[in-house]
């Protein structure tokens, strides 16, 4: 029995041609269907990770979390200091261990996941202290900053290539965001004018994010620079 | 004296493979015999444990020790399992932890799957020739003489048997490491782990005679006509000559060979002959050229003892030793990642001819060798002949069969009568 495209011969019991996937056809031959090398559709159960170690871990952090606020709750009768500790290690735990529950994590809904929870954390501490920034400032601050992350961590995600152009971008942005973050300071304190330092970090992520992109168009400088920078 | 022994250390090439593992990964590979008839189960479970007591070091579980790895004595027989969809399905920490051998049948066949920590090809053969002959003989009650790699089960095992041969053999001088690294092949994963088996059978006549038109021998041949279906690869997909990177085959070395050892625990070393593409398009002659005198050069007892003693320097280092295993691991692990498979761009396994008594020689079809697929190389090849075939399993764990493709066409065009099997669903 020949495969029809690439003339290889197969085996009797080749439904396919291995090579080019090409199905066995004949149509003079009436094809007797044999058993192949191996059964058909017998998959090993493959079983799911333990997540013992996780919960385990999740329980040990509990543990400073109940501890904290019995303390404060002994000496001040309601949560104080105790609140910021709290919030500081579940923001803690959501940055660097929730993902490790799942076989493979998927940046693009774990890195929005965290600013959300600074956000949160955020707003905490400005409703703890009777503050007045956090809707004028930290919380577009925040989106600003998610906004370029989440970005460029679903392009690495989903892209192969153009890194150097991904990090450029990324770095013209935080450039632009630098005028925003001082323009919402302007906005949120007292005695603060609107561009004054931002222009620095501005001009200086500008000129990074150029060179970047410059290295990701022209091949040539890259390899210079790979030579003049090599290890 | 032997049968005494409940536990055993790792041998020096042994200990990279529990520490190299990883989640969906760990080094197994696959020796199966094909009879004529159906396997009766019960009669071959019968027969496998008279045979695993003839072995106690290949009847093992892999277990940990403070500082090392260690293997241990099963306390209990080996299950026969079915067969899946493909070969060398993932063997689980927790299962080496109960047993580093699978014994797997299907119709007419009898596979073993063994944790490369508990020997290499040669061994494994020998085990499975060993069962295959007990095997027989129970079933059709005839005599094999103890010949050709078959061993006397009623013997005792022997001390030389067991014996890490590498601390025998290893030099004064030390090798270097120092190796080019290797262009990457890469491909869309299968879903599920699934891994395609591809067999091209051969006749091995043809074979060899092709192989002695350009004076080298079968081994040489096929790794040349691997390198040149990968130097096609690579020109069809990096079209920049200058970005070419160099085309590797890592062929393991039979130790034995050069070496006077006995063992059947791991007694093998490695060779990559290399090509570099960017200087320009290698003919096949050429191809010969360079693996003939890469491997002559290379597998000689002078080199291969100064590279063991490379590999086995370390592990005596007082230091080292008493560091714990845990810290081991991680060590191993990234160095095995920065340097260990990069540096070829896949493993091409030859175990030569399975040589069995002619006893057993009417009752055996064929013998087949499967590599387990790399923890980054998508692709590996296991070869062995019986009887006028030559065996070639391709196997890899992408969709993608260029490789299969590009090395059927190197051999079509020396005329090779080719035949192709595979798991294809």
């Amino acid at each position: 029995m020949y495969c029809i495209k690439c003339g290889a011969e197969l085996g009797i019991s080749e439904t396919a041609c291995p090579l080019c996937k090409t199905k066995v056809c004949h149509p003079d031959i009436e094809i007797i269907k044999e058993e192949g090398l191996y059964p058909n559709g017998k998959y090993p159960k493959i079983k799911a990770e333990s997540k013992l170690v996780h919960i385990i871990f999740a329980l040990l952090v509990l543990l400073p979390i109940l501890i904290t606020l019995i303390c404060d709750f002994q000496f001040n009768h309601s949560v104080t200091w105790s609140g910021y500790v709290v919030g500081a290690i579940i923001l803690g735990y959501i940055t660097l261990f929730l993902p490790k529950w799942f076989n493979k994590p998927n940046p693009t809904i774990f890195v929005p996941c965290v600013f959300a929870a600074t956000a949160l954390y955020l707003w905490y501490i400005n409703y703890a202290v009777g503050g007045s920034w956090f809707w004028n400032f930290a919380l577009p601050a925040v989106i600003g900053v998610a906004l370029i992350v989440v970005t460029v961590a679903v392009l690495l995600h989903y892209l192969r290539r153009g890194r150097l152009f991904i990090f450029g971008g990324a770095s013209i942005a935080l450039g632009g965001f630098m005028l925003l973050l001082e323009f919402l300071m302007s906005g949120a304190f007292a005695g603060v004018k609107f561009i004054g330092w931002s222009l620095y970090p501005l001009v200086t992520f500008v000129i990074l994010g150029g060179v970047l992109i410059f290295l990701g168009i022209s091949r040539s400088a890259r390899e210079t620079m790979k030579r003049i920078f090599f290890i | 004296m032997a049968k005494k022994l409940r536990w055993l250390p790792l041998d020096n090439a042994a200990k990279i493979y529990p520490a190299a593992r990883r989640q969906n990964w760990s080094n197994v590979f696959r020796l199966s015999a094909t009879l004529s008839e159906s396997v009766d189960r019960n009669i071959l479970q019968s027969a496998l444990e008279v045979t695993l007591s003839r072995f106690p070091s290949i009847a093992v579980r892999l277990r940990r020790g403070v500082f090392w790895y260690y293997l241990e004595q099963l306390p209990y027989t080996v299950k026969i399992k079915d067969e899946y969809s493909y070969p060398l399905t993932r063997m689980t920490k927790a299962e080496t932890r109960n047993c580093a051998l699978r014994v797997i049948v299907y119709k007419n066949r009898i596979a073993i799957e063994i944790f490369h920590s508990l020997t290499d090809g040669n061994g494994a053969l020998v085990f499975l020739k060993t069962l295959v002959a007990e095997y027989l003989t129970q079933k059709y009650g005839i005599s094999i003489p103890a010949t050709h790699g078959v061993l006397d089960r009623n013997e005792e095992p022997s001390d030389a048997e067991l014996e890490d041969s590498y601390q025998k053999y290893a030099g004064k001088l030390l090798a270097s490491r120092k190796e080019n690294t290797a262009w990457h092949l890469s491909g869309t994963p299968e879903a599920k782990g699934f891994i395609n088996l591809t067999c091209f059978e051969i006749p091995v006549k043809a074979a060899l005679e092709k192989a002695h038109e350009y004076n080298v021998s079968l081994n040489t041949f096929i790794c040349a006509a691997m390198m040149m279906a990968l130097q096609n690869m690579q020109e069809q997909k990096v079209s920049q000559q200058k970005l070419r990177r160099p085309i590797k085959v890592l062929i393991p070395v039979n130790l034995r060979k050069l070496f006077e050892s006995k063992t059947l625990r791991n007694f093998v070393l490695y060779t990559t002959p290399e090509i570099l593409p960017k200087l320009g398009r290698y003919s096949f002659e050429e191809i010969c050229k360079v693996i003939h005198h890469h491997v002559a050069l290379d597998a000689t007892p002078k080199q291969m003892s100064m590279k063991i003693a490379a590999n086995v320097q370390s592990e005596r280092i007082m230091a080292l030793k008493l560091t714990p295993l845990f810290i081991k691991n991680f060590v191993m692990k990234a160095v095995y990642d920065t340097v260990g498979e990069c540096k070829s761009c896949l493993s091409l396994s030859n175990l030569g001819r399975a040589d069995i008594p002619d006893e057993m020689k009417p009752y055996i079809k064929r013998f087949d060798f499967i590599l387990g697929v790399q923890a980054t190389c998508p692709s590996n090849c296991g070869v062995i002949s019986y009887g006028d075939t030559l065996y070639i399993n391709l196997v890899r764990n992408i969709r993608e069969s260029d490789l299969e493709y590009n090395f059927y066409k190197v051999l079509k065009e020396f005329s090779l009568p080719v035949k192709l099997q595979s798991n294809f669903e």
